[in-house]
């Protein structure tokens, strides 16, 4: 469904991602592992449509997506969650699914919308004002309602765990796990908890300085010594 | 469209109980006039200000571009004056088109920008003297007909028909604001990005924001030169068609429908009818500190401080 061919995103003389290639089936769970500053976010920008590539390309459904404007991917099937919650100001919870499914969808349906709102654990919350009246948990599943409001076929969530008590990481585990089942959808996770990874992903990619090191089942990958040298900072793994 | 007691009542006494009383009265009949001409500039302003989320300082361009289009179809080619108004504001629609490649600026670039595209337009109603008349202008362009009996050309009329213009925007404001299209524009505020990674188009909405926004100073720029009858540059794109309006849109409480409507009716028939008598020469003055205070007190302007008020009154009873 997602294929990355050689993508590479260049600020000035910094290289963030340097030509990767990368592929995520249909209804296939992959995680993208790497240290801070790896370049992880800077790629699921450049597939979202926040940032130009310097070159490669990015193809998704077989359609190339270079060219295509940030609102119309998300459209064509491309979900995303920010890792700072991004909720839309000034509106209510159901607001933010409503401009979600209507620009994203086309249309509204308002069955749908509290569909996601039941599944996110937010139909409580449904009327209160994004912004200002929701815990960091109800924040980032807003971040996954508004993604799954616009009925996408790839989600790519960033850290949507980063940052959640102990209960609340069990709890969302437990619903991104429904909601590949679910929602029939194929997921590009960023995570930094190796658990996790290897509960939740068929695949695991692992990036490095902006290259991609290791691609392969968590198993494998996570007994990879470069990758654990790569990861914990460690001489010898 | 839900429409209050209040709201009907207020319409009925714009529209039978001021002509009644104050009809006779040509002198605060053309105060009321030049105020609405003020508050429509301003609602159309504070319409892109709030749902664009855009500053502008080139509202002088719609209101001049209207001004010229309406009076030259009118005395050129014949066109109905009440058509060529709505004309008038087509083509301050078409002018807000060169304004689109500095939609992609944002805050006080784009402000500055859009000031510059007013200028320009200012120098091409000097320049292009064979249509517009050069910095002479235009004189005895077309006044208003009569319709079904009533004189439109007369104080009274005028006021009619700026009065119907200004509830017709405040209706289309209203159909907008609470459109999906209006929720998204609110969303897009203070989270652009994340308002377009979920589909929304967000330079479109903008743009046709923009374009309501021109239309409806276009015409109001029309509706003045029909009502004053003469044109020209300096005029008809002077910086106080923008300037006053932001001034009433503010003081008024730019983010409201209403707002920018009852500030331009304060601020201009107070400073008309009263710093005018006390300080006959700089009585502007005033208003800026009027507007100090009110954006030190009430940030969001008069009507959420009238809100505020009423809502106390209530809880008291």
């Amino acid at each position: 469904m997602l294929r990355l061919e050689d993508l590479s995103v260049r600020f000035g003389g910094l290289t963030a991602v340097n030509t990767v290639s990368l592929s995520v089936g249909s209804h296939e769970v992959v995680g993208l592992v790497g240290p801070n500053g790896a370049g992880k976010t800077t790629l699921f920008n450049a597939v979202s449509g926040l940032v130009k590539p310097s070159s490669g390309r990015i193809l998704f459904d077989s359609a190339d997506m270079l060219r295509t404007p940030l609102h119309r991917r998300a459209r064509m099937g491309i979900g995303r969650t920010f890792q700072i919650p991004q909720p839309m100001h000034e509106l209510t919870v159901r607001e933010n699914l409503i401009v979600a499914q209507r620009f994203g969808t086309g249309a509204v349906d308002t069955r749908k919308i509290d569909e996601v709102l039941e599944f996110t654990a937010l139909t409580d919350k449904a009327e209160r004002h994004a912004a200002t009246e929701l815990a960091l948990t109800e924040l980032k599943a807003l971040e996954v309602a508004k993604a799954l409001a616009t009925n996408p076929k790839l989600l790519l969530l960033d850290e949507v765990l980063a940052g959640l008590e102990t209960n609340g990481k069990r709890r969302f585990m437990g619903m991104l796990k429904d909601l590949h089942e679910k929602f029939a959808v194929g997921i590009l996770i960023i995570e930094h908890d190796i658990e996790t990874i290897s509960n939740l992903c068929h695949r695991v990619a692992v990036l490095n300085f902006g290259e991609l090191i290791a691609d392969g089942t968590p198993d494998k990958v996570f007994r990879d010594p470069e990758v654990m040298k790569s990861y914990t900072g460690a001489s010898d793994a | 469209m839900k429409m209050s007691k209040t709201g009907l009542a207020v319409i009925f006494a714009a529209y039978v109980l001021v002509p009644l009383l104050l009809g006779s009265n040509s002198y605060v009949m053309s105060l009321i006039v030049a105020a609405m001409i003020i508050g429509g500039i301003a609602l159309a302003w504070a319409l892109l200000g709030n749902l664009g989320g855009m500053v502008s300082f080139g509202h002088s361009a719609f209101f001049g571009v209207g001004a010229y289009v309406s009076a030259i179809l009118t005395m050129k080619a014949g066109v109905p004056v009440l058509a060529a108004m709505l004309l008038g504001g087509a083509g301050a629609v078409a002018a807000s088109l060169a304004m689109l490649p500095v939609l992609r600026l944002k805050g006080p670039y784009f402000a500055l920008a859009i000031l510059a595209y007013a200028h320009i337009f200012k120098i091409l109603a000097t320049e292009w003297s064979s249509v517009t008349g050069g910095s002479a202008g235009l004189a005895s362009v077309p006044r208003f007909p009569t319709l079904m009996g009533v004189d439109l050309s007369s104080k009274t009329g005028s006021y009619l028909i700026v009065l119907s213009l200004l509830l017709v925007f405040i209706a289309a404001y209203r159909l907008i604001r609470s459109s999906h299209y209006g929720i998204a524009l609110r969303a897009m505020h203070d989270s652009e990005d994340a308002t377009r990674v979920v589909g929304v188009n967000s330079t479109l909405l903008k743009a046709l924001m923009l374009f309501v926004s021109a239309f409806m100073t276009g015409v109001i720029g029309a509706f003045n030169v029909h009502y004053i009858n003469f044109l020209e540059p300096d005029y008809a794109f002077s910086g106080l068609w923008v300037t006053l309006p932001i001034v009433a849109a503010i003081f008024g409480g730019y983010r409201t429908i209403l707002g920018p409507l009852v500030g331009a009716v304060t601020v201009y028939l107070v400073d008309q009818l009263v710093f005018k008598n006390l300080i006959p020469s700089g009585h502007q003055l005033v208003l800026g500190a009027l507007l100090v205070a009110m954006i030190i007190f009430s940030p969001g302007g008069l009507m959420p401080l009238l809100r505020k008020g009423s809502r106390r009154k209530h809880a008291a009873a």
